[in-house]
């Protein structure tokens, strides 16, 4: 029975003469497999995968979250991580608030994310815009330059020096300039921006318009959904880093809430052999989820851009 | 990957193994990369003249004395009347600045936190520190050299490649300015021990001050309170090797407590104890005629390997406690469900105390190697210091201002200054209780966490105020521990080869051990990975040290020489 449904199916897409087929007595409309009515097993067996994918996906952050709400004795018991905290307390977010540590680097990464990205958004977009207008002189050649930049990587140390040459260092710019076009993202706007129907611009350019009109008042209203993924790529590219802070910040109360972070999480490992004070499992989760809760809260707003926005970039057309 | 460099640092310096298993992987690499000095010990003596030991006079008397062998001395209660170490604050304006690694969350900034400001004020000048997470310090510090940015006092850990000409461009030789006599002006660095300046010198200088240590990192922990239900009540009792293994057995009940608990820290298989117990070498052993044997090449090593896969064979490990992390290992330690454990003594207290706390009848003790064949075991003499600082380049009369700073850091225990900088502001950040021992309020808590202890130290008291069972406890297992202790004769050598290969050379043994303690390939293969280890650099590094041992040049790589 499936088998005759799978062949007709695919026998008649691209077709388009006949409009059904009989087939066991019925007719059916002659439809792309995707979208035939799927059996019960296929549809059970689909159900288990997805959540098979949910639970292994899902229950490591439920067990970060049960951890972090977890007693000293409750862990000590589980031996680490916890599934279900017996005596939930907030003792370790209490712990990780205290002393404004935590706070101010949670500032500090709210501002250095929401800066950077608006600063990174309207670079990539400039660039990309110019780059995607085929008359531009020597267009080309900085495009291969930015492109050269995702291949490769100076290093550290270069990096560093550069910084330093730039009077950066100890300044929140050294966290976003160096870093405030990724090629990547210029890419998939030049090539959103060249997808786009010339006579869309041509029109514009009838009626006068400049290409500063262009960009703002033709092609971002239609580009949305692409940088609305592109100042998702930023954000959280800025939210995670702590690598720059580590090298251009040396005093510790400028840290973004990463390199904290980093500092609860690894220090129990590191050493501590007496040297640190182990922090707690419950401690070290509770940053965790500090720090990953705003940035998952930003998803769902952005989540519908997000495919369209992707592949929107991918392919001409 | 630059993370592991100051832990390496640590555990070559503790020789915590890396692999427990692979034991000298770390050593090898960490003390043979860079933290051996250049001037062998045989010849510091003669080419390096070390700082003159002066013990402090009139300080605050221990409960428990300090011993020439090395033993803490120990406080049950802080000094009624902390003595101050200083009539008037040792500089007269200026900045001292530093760069240390941060193994704890990041203190209170300078500005909000009255216990740092407190120290300036003691010092009489600011003090700034970089505080960098321990993992990606010696990133950072690669770096800030790149950038010629190096503040005046830097900790150094193991790992810079080609150490010998870093110092030699970067930082200060310190003997003009401190060796022989010239220490009495800094009463605090001249109070540390010979044998720890020792383990301070490069290419016959003085490059380095310690941050000292108490010699040996133990035997890893064990609980009494187990060993006691399966019939043993104190480690010291184990007659041999097969009785400790039918004691592992007899505590292990599947499912629910085993025998021994490893981390991914300590190569999975905590295998230090089992090294002790079997005798193995520090790293090397150096025989009458001045030739060196790895302890991977040693019987007692393949005893031990033999040993632990028995003890694995047996179901006595901990299952999947290989690639734990440290605080899984201590957990499943202080919650019971692991009944011996290789961690660095110095953690030991904070082990006691939570496990206490689990269980009040929880009896943790610091294990004692016994002999495998009756007699005694060994320690090893593996925690001499935590790190070393160095000093940039200067003029002698900064140079001087630098080191009053460091004077005043290595401020010892019992004094006005030792207490500000490890408690505090009184009041804010702690309190004393009915014994004047101090106690940290919620604020001091994040206050004392700036690196202090790090820009210099005294040797340490052992010091756990309201806990004098614990006290009398650590106190016992070091005199009993460092009785044991073997020194590691390339200590204070500098191998080029092991600086470059150590690493790897020591990860491939350790994978090898492990597979042969876990029972995928047989003894034998331990002959093979020895042959590899060998022909891949062993031998290159066993014949750069007995260079340096007998004076010679041992930087054929480097260029650098080690005399």
């Amino acid at each position: 029975m499936a088998t005759v449904e799978i062949g007709a199916g695919s026998a008649g897409s691209g077709s388009g003469t006949v409009a059904g087929s009989r087939a066991g007595g019925r007719i059916r409309a002659r439809r792309p497999i995707w979208m035939e009515r799927p059996s019960r097993l296929g549809t059970g067996a689909k159900a288990l995968v997805i959540a098979a994918v949910f639970v292994v996906v899902v229950y490591p952050l439920y067990v970060v979250l049960a951890t972090s709400f977890s007693s000293e004795a409750d862990v000590a018991k589980a031996g680490g991580l916890v599934a279900w905290p017996a005596h939930p307390t907030l003792d370790a977010y209490r712990t990780v608030f205290n002393g404004g540590i935590v706070t101010r680097a949670l500032l500090v990464s709210f501002g250095v994310t929401l800066v950077g990205t608006l600063l990174s958004v309207a670079a990539t977009v400039g660039m990309a815009y110019g780059l995607s207008r085929r008359d531009l002189v020597g267009g080309r050649f900085i495009l291969l330059i930015a492109l050269f930049t995702m291949l490769f990587n100076p290093g550290i140390i270069p990096n560093f020096l550069t910084v330093k040459q730039l009077g950066l260092l100890g300044t929140y710019a050294a966290l976003v300039l160096p870093s405030l076009v990724s090629a990547f993202n210029l890419v998939v706007l030049r090539s959103f921006f060249m997808a786009l129907p010339g006579e869309l611009y041509e029109a514009a350019r009838l009626d006068g318009a400049g290409d500063f009109r262009i960009l703002t008042r033709v092609v971002l209203p239609l580009s949305k959904g692409v940088i609305a993924v592109v100042s998702l790529f930023y954000a959280v590219g800025y939210w995670n880093a702590f690598f720059n802070a580590m090298l251009y910040l040396d005093d510790n109360t400028k840290w973004p809430l990463a390199l904290v972070l980093r500092s609860f999480v690894t220090q129990g490992d590191a050493i501590s052999n007496g040297e640190g004070i182990a922090s707690t499992q419950a401690i070290q989760m509770a940053v965790v989820v500090v720090s990953v809760v705003p940035i998952v809260l930003v998803y769902p707003f952005l989540q519908r851009y997000f495919t369209k926005g992707v592949l929107s970039g991918a392919v001409k057309g | 990957m630059s993370g592991k460099n100051i832990v390496k640092a640590e555990l070559g310096r503790r020789s915590f193994l890396w692999g427990g298993v692979g034991v000298a992987s770390l050593a090898l690499t960490g003390c043979g990369s860079s933290a051996k000095s250049t001037a062998g010990k045989a010849s510091s003596a003669a080419d390096v003249t070390l700082p003159t030991f002066v013990p402090l006079a009139g300080g605050a008397a221990p409960d428990l004395p300090a011993t020439a062998a090395g033993v803490p001395a120990a406080y049950y209660t802080y000094p009624a009347a902390p003595v101050a170490a200083y009539s008037a604050p040792p500089l007269s304006g200026g900045k001292i600045s530093a760069m240390t690694p941060l193994f704890t969350s990041p203190p209170s900034g300078h500005d909000a936190n009255p216990a740092w400001q407190a120290v300036e004020k003691a010092l009489g000048a600011k003090v700034d520190i970089t505080m960098i997470v321990g993992d990606d310090y010696d990133t950072k510090l690669s770096t800030t050299v790149a950038g010629d940015s190096l503040p005046d006092i830097v900790v150094i850990t193991a790992d810079p490649a080609n150490l010998p000409g870093l110092l030699a461009a970067k930082f200060a030789d310190l003997t003009p300015l401190l060796g022989g006599d010239k220490a009495k002006q800094y009463p605090h660095l001249a109070a540390i021990p010979t044998a720890v300046w020792e383990q301070c010198t490069s290419a016959g200088k003085l490059y380095f001050i310690p941050i000292p240590r108490n010699i040996s990192a133990g035997s890893g922990f064990y609980r009494q309170d187990m060993f006691a239900a399966a019939g043993v009540n104190d480690c010291r009792d184990i007659k041999n090797a097969d009785d400790f293994l039918t004691l592992l057995k007899e505590i292990t009940v599947p499912g629910k407590q085993y025998g021994v608990a490893g981390s991914s820290g300590n190569g999975g298989f905590s295998a230090m104890p089992f090294l002790h117990i079997f005798g193995v070498p520090n790293m090397w052993r150096l025989d009458g005629g001045g030739n060196l044997t790895a302890h991977y090449e040693t019987d007692e090593y393949k005893a031990a390997v033999e040993f632990m896969a028995k003890v694995y064979k047996a179901g006595c490990y901990l299952p999947g406690s290989q690639g734990w992390t440290k605080n899984q290992m201590e957990d499943a330690f202080q919650s019971g469900k692991a009944a011996l454990i290789y961690d660095g003594l110095p953690g030991f207290g904070v082990a006691y105390q939570q496990a206490k706390k689990i269980s009040p009848a929880a009896a943790p003790a610091p294990f004692v190697p016994f002999g495998h064949a009756g007699g005694k075991g060994v320690t090893w003499k593996d925690n001499i210091y935590f790190a070393r600082v160095a000093l940039k380049k200067a003029d002698p009369a900064r140079l001087a201002d630098v080191l009053k700073a460091c004077d005043f850091f290595a401020s010892p225990f019992g004094t006005k200054e030792h207490m500000l900088l490890n408690f505090g502001v009184e009041g804010t950040d702690y309190t004393l209780d009915e014994n004047h021992n101090p106690v940290l309020t919620a604020q001091g808590k994040n206050d004392t966490l700036v690196t202090f202890k790090y820009l210099s130290a005294p040797t340490q008291a052992q010091f756990y105020p309201g806990q004098k069972d614990l006290t009398d406890l650590m106190y016992k297992s070091y005199t009993d521990e460092i009785a044991l202790a073997v020194a590691d004769p390339t200590a204070s050598l500098y191998s080029p080869t092991a600086g470059k290969k150590g690493t790897a050379l020591g990860k491939a043994m350790s994978d090898a051990v492990a597979q042969i303690i876990t029972g995928q390939s047989s003894l034998s293969a331990l002959d093979s990975a020895v042959k590899t280890w060998r022909s891949n650099g062993g031998d290159q590094i066993r014949s750069e040290y007995q260079q340096a041992l007998q004076g010679g040049t041992a930087s054929t790589a480097s260029g650098t020489p080690t005399k």
